[in-house]
């Protein structure tokens, strides 16, 4: 794997003005990111395996500005489907949201299906995206999936991080994959292995009571993780539904195509009656919407930067209320000052001179794909390799002790 | 098992407000029709399931605004085209003295690898419009603008009584797909072409 990530500059500003909450609800820590007029029903991002509430950044900056709401969300620590449904609802609640617009890419419009089937009095309308209809291939193609709660990070975090194609890839999807691998190595053993049992699961979306008119389809047509026959599956499902292929983008589109798939979420809102409110969107600057770039927050906030405190557990969690004044990380001294010359922020009117470096070691991949050599490790194997050995997907075990074996 | 890729062709159609984009698009995918003028915001997009030979091909078409105050469109809408539909009203002169602009609009906002090459169709809609007696351009003019831009296959339609509709759009869609086949041969250099498409891979769906 290679040396450092170094955090996309539009990340770096997207970080410095929308404010990350993190909340705990019931049994449940919520981190997610809420930006954009309050009025205006909200869009809600929810990732797929392999993804956090940051994959959306570009789809927060782009579609807030033009005065939507979007929410995205860190798919929560639940182990199925049920749980998923009980917990997303009491979040709803808590950040007292009644009217949904779902944007959910792989996992993510799974649980946004079952979601609107079980609660269809809430969803407005889907947006789904390279996702499917059930779990079933999924926990075939797992059959270690009664473990995965018992397995530890790195094999979790290499199995997750093998799902995503290598490259060759074109440069936008070559950063769309970096920017994924290094929210993967946030995310913790409990993180993946939630997500894990819920894609395995054993679960099936039932009929939805919304109608067709309501759901757009935004498949990539090069190619991408979930088998083409579960799409086509979903496809037939919703025959009415409007499809919004998109030629290319792989796996990742909202971060390899955003200004296609931002286009695409407008017009389906558009189309389903949500209306933005740009009128709303330059209170933002002045703290209103709960984003407040402006420049007296700007190195006064050396807690939390970058650090990204995802187990949620040294650090106490911030109130949903007082914390839109703290945007994470909005830069401090060592560095150097450029202009951004991003045109997504053209229509703030306040200063645009940003702050870019690099996460120092915060986004490296080493830190946890070479971990330290701890005799625990090879326990692991052993146990899985005497547990797993008629089980094709052994090989990721296997292969891992060669190169770990190399590197060390 | 490996399911053969869709083929996605990407249409974009450009043209004077109130030529009969909108209503062209909506006979040729919902066959319906009406008199009533709402003008297209920024944009929007059909598809359209349909088999050339023996290929399954989905035409996404983008509706597009004529009036100036409308258009937002950035590159993003663009990128990626197939086919551009250029939409004149043989009705109105300056429709038809506007394509050149919309002509070179498209080539300099797609920057399509070949601007020659890249495969444009004129259509010259409203034909029905009081038998033909209030047409100010004729076919042959027409014809010898889309001579001077190499050719371009030309269409008289009408969207009103679905006149050439089908047939303009499947020549559309004829010549998408043509231009879609260059790129394949134009990618086959690339690595990636040569990954197999049902090669195991370990992981999970992501
Ligand atoms: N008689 C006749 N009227 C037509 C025809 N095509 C469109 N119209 C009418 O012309 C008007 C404009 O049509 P639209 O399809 O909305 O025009 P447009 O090009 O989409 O316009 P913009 O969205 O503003 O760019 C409508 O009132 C249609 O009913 C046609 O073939 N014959
Ligand atoms: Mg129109």
């Amino acid at each position: 794997m290679k040396g450092v990530f170094s955090a996309p500059g539009d990340y770096v500003h997207f970080k410095s003005q929308v404010p990350l909450h993190k909340i705990p609800i019931g049994t449940n820590q919520w981190r997610f990111y809420d930006f954009g007029p309050k009025a205006v029903p909200p869009l809600i991002c929810l990732p797929g395996t392999a993804g956090t509430a940051d994959v959306y950044y570009k789809q927060i900056m782009s579609l807030s500005m033009k005065g939507y709401r979007v929410i995205s969300v860190d798919i929560p620590r639940v182990w199925n489907n049920t749980e998923w449904i009980q917990a997303f609802e009491k979040f709803l609640d808590a950040i007292d949201v009644h009217h949904i617009h779902l944007y959910g890419t792989s996992l993510g419009g799974f649980l946004a299906q079952l979601f609107a089937q079980h609660r269809p009095r809430r969803v407005r309308s889907l947006v789904l995206s390279n996702t499917f209809l059930e779990t079933r291939s999924f926990s075939a193609a797992m059959p270690w999936a009664p473990i995965v709660s018992w397995t530890p990070s790195f094999l979790l975090k290499r199995y997750v991080l093998t799902g995503i194609r290598d490259g060759p890839h074109e440069p936008f999807i070559a950063d769309s994959v970096d920017f994924v691998v290094s929210q993967v190595e946030t995310l913790s053993r409990e993180d993946l292995a939630s997500r894990l049992s819920l894609t395995t699961d054993d679960a099936s979306v039932g009929s939805l009571l919304l109608s067709d008119s309501f759901i757009t389809i935004m498949d990539t047509n090069d190619y991408c993780a979930i088998p083409q026959q579960l799409k086509d599956q979903l496809g037939e499902r919703y025959p009415e539904a409007r499809r919004a292929y998109l030629k290319t983008g792989g796996d990742f589109p909202f971060l390899s195509r955003p200004d296609e798939v931002n286009l695409h979420l407008q017009l389906h809102l558009r189309r389903v009656g949500v209306e933005a409110r740009p009128d709303l969107v330059h209170n933002i600057p002045k703290g209103d919407l709960g984003g407040s770039p402006s420049k007296e927050n700007n190195g006064d906030d050396s807690d939390n930067s970058r650090k990204d405190d995802r187990g949620g557990s040294e650090n106490p969690p911030a109130e949903y209320e007082i914390n839109p004044t703290s945007p994470e990380s909005s830069g401090s001294g060592n560095l150097d000052k450029q202009p951004l010359d991003s045109s997504e922020c053209c229509h703030l009117d306040h200063e645009l001179t940003l702050t870019l470096y690099d996460f120092p070691g915060g986004f490296t991949r080493e830190t946890y794909i070479v971990p330290p050599a701890t005799p625990v490790h090879f326990m692991w194997e052993y146990i899985l390799f005497h547990l797993l050995r008629y089980i094709s997907s052994l090989y990721i075990v296997w292969n891992y002790s060669l190169e770990f074996r190399q590197v060390v | 098992m490996s399911l053969r890729r869709r083929t996605l062709l990407k249409v974009i159609v450009l043209g004077d407000s109130g030529v009969g984009k909108t209503s062209l698009m909506n006979q040729y995918v919902h066959k319906k029709f009406s008199q009533q003028y709402k003008a297209t915001i920024g944009a929007d997009f059909v598809t359209k399931e349909l088999q050339i030979d023996d290929r399954l091909v989905t035409l996404q078409i983008w509706d597009t605004a004529g009036q100036e105050r409308f258009q937002s469109l950035g590159v993003a809408f663009y990128r990626g085209a197939d086919c551009c539909v250029l939409v004149y009203d043989v009705n109105v002169m300056k429709s038809f003295d506007t394509l050149e602009n919309w002509h070179e609009e498209f080539l300099k906002q797609a920057n399509p690898p070949d601007p020659r090459a890249f495969p444009f169709i004129l259509l010259g809609n409203k034909i029905d419009i009081d038998g033909g007696n209030s047409r100010v351009v004729s076919e042959k003019k027409a014809k010898d603008w889309c001579a001077s831009k190499g050719n371009i296959p030309y269409f008289e339609t009408s969207a009103k009584e679905d006149y050439n509709v089908d047939a303009a759009f499947l020549c559309i869609a004829k010549a998408a797909l043509a231009n879609e086949h260059e790129q394949d041969i134009y990618f086959q250099g690339i690595p990636e072409a040569a990954v197999p498409e049902n090669e195991q891979r370990g992981g999970c769906a992501c």
